[in-house]
């Protein structure tokens, strides 16, 4: 776990938030750190030991402070640090934070040990990591682990197969939902004027740059073949942005002399042929009930002057220097398509623009191959769009897929169950039905309901309000006695020490009895072992309820009881199926006596 | 389902049927029964295309002795497709039943640009020249040609088509352009030349109305179907638009241009041939004395050809055009004139019967003459064995103009204007022959076919279109639509957040408040509507306006923050991905808006049903562009002709479009949607009565006269109310869906005539 050999950063020491600092270098290893000042005079140099830091704190990415990271020692003091980036900072914190666990693991390090050490269990550092932390963050967590694990009632992977979840939802290590495009069209920075000078300033950042190129391939094909041979990155996007305030002044003319003259500029102004190729291509593929592009190949009006020419409902459309006209409707649909395609890479990497554009250009290479696919099955879809859905009745029935995490194991455990369910029963049904005969017998059933009406009621009202007052019964008169707030419940009124003693029993009992539950039914002599420990352990827990119990002063033993009794109620099932069980097995053993076979 | 309609036994390929169905099918089936034509008014949403392609494959089933061919005729080629695939679904389910029996050949027809397989020729850009490039490695001498001189390129498809011979057909089954494409690589023959052929052994054809209304087209494709045919017009209720538009031509600047171009390129032509193979020309010319009815290839049997009425075969081509060079000092003269006359100051408008009598008088050209331009342009390429058709574009309108100008002496007008009205300082002259009667186009397929059906979810006022069309229907009836739930939900907007009126009437139209009370009106929609909104406007000069007020005001962004914009732009193309874009984010939950226009290409036959559309806006009243020449000389037409009053006319072609538009959203009884006409104006009863019944039945008194607020309380409400859970099949008083059970118990104790009226 001390693999992480040391870490250094360039970094200014500060004394106070305020405190403009001293430039130097920050050495960390997994004992201490140092701080180094460039001027070697300075006396700020730094020496501390890990032990006699207490916490740290960060600021975080995207608030406008600085990179500070901030050190607090045992006497109160504390060290900061800001560094040059955030990246920086970021390996810093992670070191810090891993270095200070480590410090504190030490009363703990029995547990972990004797984790290591199981047999069946491989782990990984992270993964070892991952749950020290979650035992830090968690102190009924570490109560439960330090008494099952560490009482040899559990062993630790038995422990955390009960939460896989928790090991599974660890942040840093599941891939993050990509964040798509904005919704909002780029053409939405609008170039800021100071009002006193000509000056117009663009701003550019990654994201938008992401944007620009995924909406505008030339721009993207550009940037590749300019940039940096032909221009410096800031020569590039002054250029665009240039295009850009042209093409929004719609002074055409002026866009076609200028386009004239500059040829770089004239790719941005002019009409992408990139996306022509695109569109051509798609145009292909498009689902033939919409293709209007068709028909124009089809409308034998559309011969030249055929047709009402100017009768007010078709608009006559000046097209002059078609090259250079970019409508806000086209930037409109390709921005919206962008946006629906979705994003092929993350920015989040800290990049450097031509990173970025390489990486979108592979992408993009990439993703043809999948088109295709997705394509056929759209067209699969078409004549089932043409059907008229009401007339029918659905054609595959709405099943829902199970959702299980290891398909292996959940059956394993169905065919065990069913097998002893085979042995206990002898005479099993023969269940010979396929699926589409159980889904029509169960449909004629329903459709003859639905014929016939329910001739009388599956209950009888009378009796089922008599129940249901029965029922709820118990729970309004307790809502009645007991406060009249609802929210007052009847732990509130405990003292707080049989609270929590109370809380930390339920708590531990169900932690059991989920353990307990889980390894039925016995197919292996380790869940045999397994059930035997959890029952001794089950069984102390008795004990200790019956004390609490008497601890406690009358009034409220009768309250402290009406609660135990469930957990009691509990244990006592389990148990008495751990008997039954027992008693089971022996009389098949006493037919079989061991050795016999 | 199977179940018995009068004589017939109809096979339905679902397991339920809408009563409007079934009635719908009784109605055809007695006009198929009387032989006549029939108009019926169903509404979107209840299953058309299946019912009436159902019975009529049925009725042929049941009486092979008679076999009836179906033409069903659609507005756009994905409709077409559209079609298709609901034919084959219920071709799968006939032939399930009855076994081979009920084969039938089913295929849609379109241009060579959607047929050809032939990589090369689709290389080219658009339709025009796609068909040059074919014809240019398919005509007879070139392939002539090609046979001695390996060189010259041929198509492949072609070739083997040709050598396949009459063993070149389709097996029975249901073709899909996209089938035929496939069929035709996977055979290695030309799937175009293969579906022209097959068009008359068909038992269905599915192509568009321009096959049959357009005399140009249709006196190649449509002459070989018999006379007992049904022919259907699906989404018919802009069909008077489709007749006066196949007929009517202008001419521009740019067309005289290229025409003499044309002119001099076939001068050339002439001359080389009379060096060459002068034999050629004068083979043509005894050809021509002869008469065209001689000609083997002018059809006997479209007769009734507008462009080419029944005296033009009989004659003989006029003396003074016979040879191609006198021929081309006639069409010289012509262009002169025509020149001349886009010279002009003002507007004039004319008569067909003056202006055929000026160019006698000034151009010596007589009416008999010009009447047989096209016939003689058409001859002469041939003979010329001119292959690059899509360079002589400008002479063929020149003649379509000259033939149509001399055919006709009433129902049209020429018009000729200096400018466009609304940019008065561009000079952009152009002489338009426009076409007021629809029943001009439609003429010969009423009298030509035995039964014609004209059926749209919008045909109101119904008795408005016998008169527009000239026709005299056995069976016209609109339907009533009986929904099982309140499902579609209509509302007058009439006043913004503010109180304000809106409105696009002229005076209003720019006014900024209106603008910004349409973009808050969407704004708040989009925040409270589930998947798919479509925006209708009324013309695309208004949208630009808007969309780009909305961007500047922030409204656009707002609307953004909650679904995706898409926009129908002028370019196909990119509409055509901008809704398949929208069909995407709909799909995936995204959420999308769509701008489109009222008229526009997506209004004519896109469905926004489902989650594609569950709320439809339509901003203003759609009337078309009033100061139009053209549409008041066609006004000032149908008030003398048919006592049609102007107003009235102009409500009804407003109204129309906008119930098409909102119509889109609904596609069965399980499907709902809301529709907002968003402006002050459909409050009054003369506008609002003109809405089909199926809309003004489900608009209550109390969503007359809304603003904002309260039009989002009514969507809430509605989107809440449709969100649980209901009986499919309604009330038991009141069934909306009938099980195959249900019919015949109907049929046996006759509460089926009940329910039917």
């Amino acid at each position: 776990m001390s693999g992480a050999a040391q870490v250094t950063k360039r970094a200014k020491y500060k004394i106070s938030v305020k405190d403009p600092g001293t430039p130097g270098a920050l050495r960390m290893n997994d004992q201490k750190l140092m701080f180094m000042p460039d001027n070697r005079n300075s006396g700020a140099k730094l020496v501390v030991e890990f032990k006699s830091i207490q916490g740290h704190k960060y600021t975080k990415e995207g608030s406008n402070k600085p990179p500070l990271i901030n050190l607090a020692n045992a006497q109160g003091g504390s060290y900061i640090f800001e560094f040059d980036s955030y990246a920086d900072l970021h390996v810093c914190r992670d070191f810090v934070s891993k270095v200070l666990e480590k410090s504190k693991e030490t009363p703990n390090a029995a547990l972990e040990k004797s984790a290591v050490k199981l047999p069946d269990e491989q782990l990984s550092e992270e993964e070892m990591q991952l749950r020290i932390k979650l035992l830090q963050e968690n102190s009924e967590l570490q109560k439960l682990h330090r008494q099952f694990v560490g009482g040899n009632i559990l062993t630790e992977a038995e422990f955390w197969a009960a939460r896989k979840k928790l090991l599974d939802i660890d942040p840093s290590k599941k891939s993050k939902q990509r964040v798509g495009f904005k919704s909002a069209m780029i053409s939405d920075i609008r170039p800021a004027t100071d009002g006193r000078t000509n000056k117009v300033t663009f701003s550019l950042t990654p994201e938008i740059i992401l944007q620009i190129f995924a909406e505008k391939p030339a721009v993207h094909r550009a940037f590749l073949n300019f940039v940096p041979n032909k221009m410096t990155e800031m020569e590039f996007w002054t250029k665009y942005c240039r295009a850009e305030y042209l093409s929004r002044t719609k002074n055409y003319h002026a866009v076609v002399a200028e386009a004239a003259e500059d040829e770089e500029l004239a790719v941005f102004l002019k009409e992408d042929d990139i996306l022509a190729n695109e569109v051509r291509k798609k145009i292909r593929r498009v689902d033939p009930t919409l293709d209007m592009e068709a028909d124009e190949g089809d409308d034998y009006t559309h011969l030249p002057d055929h047709g009402i020419f100017r009768d007010g409902t078709k608009e006559s459309n000046e097209l002059q220097s078609e090259h250079y006209r970019r409508t806000l409707l086209q930037d409109l649909n390709r921005h919206a398509a962008v946006v629906l395609e979705g994003r092929t890479i993350d920015v989040e990497r800290e990049d450097s623009t031509r990173a970025l554009a390489e990486a979108l250009a592979r992408s993009k290479r990439g993703n043809e191959g999948a088109d295709n696919n997705a394509n056929e099955e759209r067209l699969d879809r078409t004549p089932r769009v043409a059907e008229i859905e009401d007339l029918q009745a659905p054609h595959c029935l709405p099943l829902a897929p199970l959702s299980i995490k290891d398909a292996r194991e959940y059956f394993d455990s169905q065919q065990a169950n069913t097998l002893k369910a085979s042995r206990d029963s002898q005479a099993s049904m023969k269940c010979s039905l396929s699926r589409q005969e159980a889904y029509g017998s169960v449909r004629d059933a329903i459709s003859e309901i639905k014929d016939m009406g329910l001739s009388d009621p599956i209950v009888n009202p009378e009796v089922a309000l008599k129940v249901y007052s029965g029922l709820t019964h118990n729970i309004s008169s307790i809502k009645y006695h007991l406060g009249k707030n609802p929210r007052e419940t009847v732990l509130d009124r405990l003292p707080s020490a049989t609270k929590e003693k109370l809380l930390y029993h339920w708590m531990s009992i169900q932690e059991l009895l989920k353990h307990f539950w889980s390894s039925y039914p016995i197919t292996t002599p380790y869940l045999y072992s397994k059930v035997n420990r959890l029952k001794d352990a089950l069984s102390n827990i008795y004990p200790q309820l019956e004390e609490m119990k008497e601890s406690l002063p009358a009034d409220l033993r009768h309250q402290v009881s009406l609660l135990v009794r469930p957990m009691q109620q509990a244990l006592d099932a389990a148990i008495q199926h751990y008997d039954a069980d027992l008693q089971k097995r022996s009389a098949k053993s006493g037919e079989k006596p061991n050795g016999y076979i | 389902m199977i179940f018995k309609l009068e004589d017939v036994t109809v096979y339905f390929p679902y397991d339920n049927i809408y009563p409007e169905q079934y009635s719908y099918m009784l109605e055809l089936k007695r006009a198929l029964d009387a032989k006549g034509h029939c108009l019926l008014e169903m509404p979107t949403g209840t299953g058309k295309t299946i019912a009436l392609l159902s019975l009529i494959t049925s009725y042929v089933l049941s009486k092979p002795e008679n076999p009836v061919k179906l033409i069903y005729c659609t507005r756009t080629v994905h409709e077409m497709e559209k079609t298709l695939a609901e034919l084959k679904l219920l071709h799968n389910y006939q032939t399930r039943h009855l076994g081979p029996a009920a084969k039938i050949l089913a295929i849609g027809l379109s241009s060579r640009k959607n047929l050809c397989v032939n990589s090369r020729v689709l290389a080219a850009e658009n339709r025009d020249s796609v068909d040059a490039a074919c014809r240019k490695r398919t005509a007879s001498w070139v392939r002539a040609l090609a046979a001695e001189n390996p060189n010259i390129e041929t198509c492949e498809f072609f070739e083997n088509y040709e050598k396949a011979a009459s063993a070149a057909v389709l097996p029975p089954g249901v073709y899909t352009l996209q089938d035929l494409r496939a069929f035709g690589k996977q055979q290695g023959w030309c799937p175009y030349f293969l579906a022209r052929h097959m068009v008359q052994f068909a038992n269905v054809v599915v192509y568009s109305y321009q096959y049959l209304l357009d005399p140009k087209v249709a006196g190649i494709i449509s002459k070989e179907m018999q006379k007992e045919s049904v022919v259907v017009f699906d989404e018919a209720h802009n069909i008077d638009n489709v007749c006066i538009e196949a007929l009517s031509v202008s001419v521009r600047r740019q067309t005289l241009e290229g025409a003499t171009r044309n002119l001099s390129r076939i001068n050339q032509e002439i001359e080389r041939f009379k060096a060459t193979d002068a034999g050629r020309l004068r083979a043509e010319y005894n050809r021509l004395v002869e008469g065209l009815a001689l000609r083997g290839n002018l059809p006997n049997a479209w007769l009734s050809n507008p462009a080419l009425p029944s005296d033009i075969l009989k004659e003989a081509v006029p003396g003074n055009i016979r040879r191609a060079e006198h021929f081309l000092h006639v069409l010289r003269r012509l262009v002169q004139y025509l020149r001349g006359r886009l010279e002009t100051e003002n507007v004039e408008k004319e008569g067909p019967v003056s202006f055929v009598a000026s160019i006698t008088a000034h151009a010596g050209i007589d009416q008999k003459t010009l009447r047989f331009c096209y016939e003689r342009l058409h001859s002469l390429m041939l003979t010329l064995e001119i292959t690059d058709t899509d360079e002589f574009l400008h002479i063929q309108t020149i003649c379509d103009f000259a033939t149509l100008v001399g055919t006709y002496t009433r129902g049209f007008s020429i018009i000729i204007e200096p400018f466009d009205e609304r940019m008065p300082h561009i000079p952009d002259p152009v002489l338009q022959l426009s076409c007021h009667d629809a029943s001009l186009a439609v003429k010969p397929v009423f009298d030509r076919f035995q039964s014609v059906v004209i059926t749209s979810g919008t045909l109101s006022p119904i008795d408005l279109y016998p008169r527009l069309l000239n026709f005299h229907p056995v069976v016209s009836r609109s339907f009533k639509m009986s929904l099982t739930r309140d499902c579609i939900c209509p509302m007058v907007l009439t006043r913004g957040s503010d109180q304000l009126p809106v409105s696009t009437k002229f005076d209003m139209r720019s006014d900024p408040g209106v603008a910004r009370n349409y973009g808050k009106l969407l704004v708040e929609m989009v925040s409270i509507v589930p998947d798919g909104i479509v925006c209708f406007f009324v013309s695309y000069s208004y949208m630009d306006e808007i969309i780009a007020t909305w961007n500047d005001s922030g409204i656009l962004k707002e609307i953004m923050q909650h679904k995706l914009v898409f926009i129908e732009t002028q370019d196909v193309v990119e509409t055509t991905l901008a809704l398949d874009n929208y069909r995407k984010a709909c799909d995936c939950g995204r959420g999308a808006v769509f701008f489109s226009v009222a008229r526009g290409k997506v209004a004519e036959g896109i469905d926004f049903d489902r989650h594609y559309g569950r709320l439809v806006i339509m901003f203003g009243v759609p009337f078309q562009y009033t100061l139009s020449k053209i549409l008041l000389a066609r006004l000032e037409y149908l008030r003398d002709t048919f006592q049609i009053k102007e107003g009235d006319f102009l409500t009804f072609d407003a109204l129309r479009q906008a119930a098409q538009c909102v119509g889109r959203v609904i596609r069965s009884k399980a499907d709902y949607g809301m529709m907002i006409f968003a402006d002050k104006r459909y409050s009054r009863h003369d506008k609002r009565s003109k809405l089909p019944g199926w809309i003004l039945s489900h608009l209550r008194d109390a969503h007359l006269n809304l603003s904002t607020d309260m039009a989002l309380h009514i969507a809430r409400e509605f989107l809440r109310k449709m969100a649980q859970p209901y009986d499919k099949a309604g009330s038991i008083g009141r069934k909306t869906l009938l099980s195959q059970a249900d019919l015949e118990k109907m049929t046996n104790d006759g509460s089926i005539n009940e329910m039917l009226y």
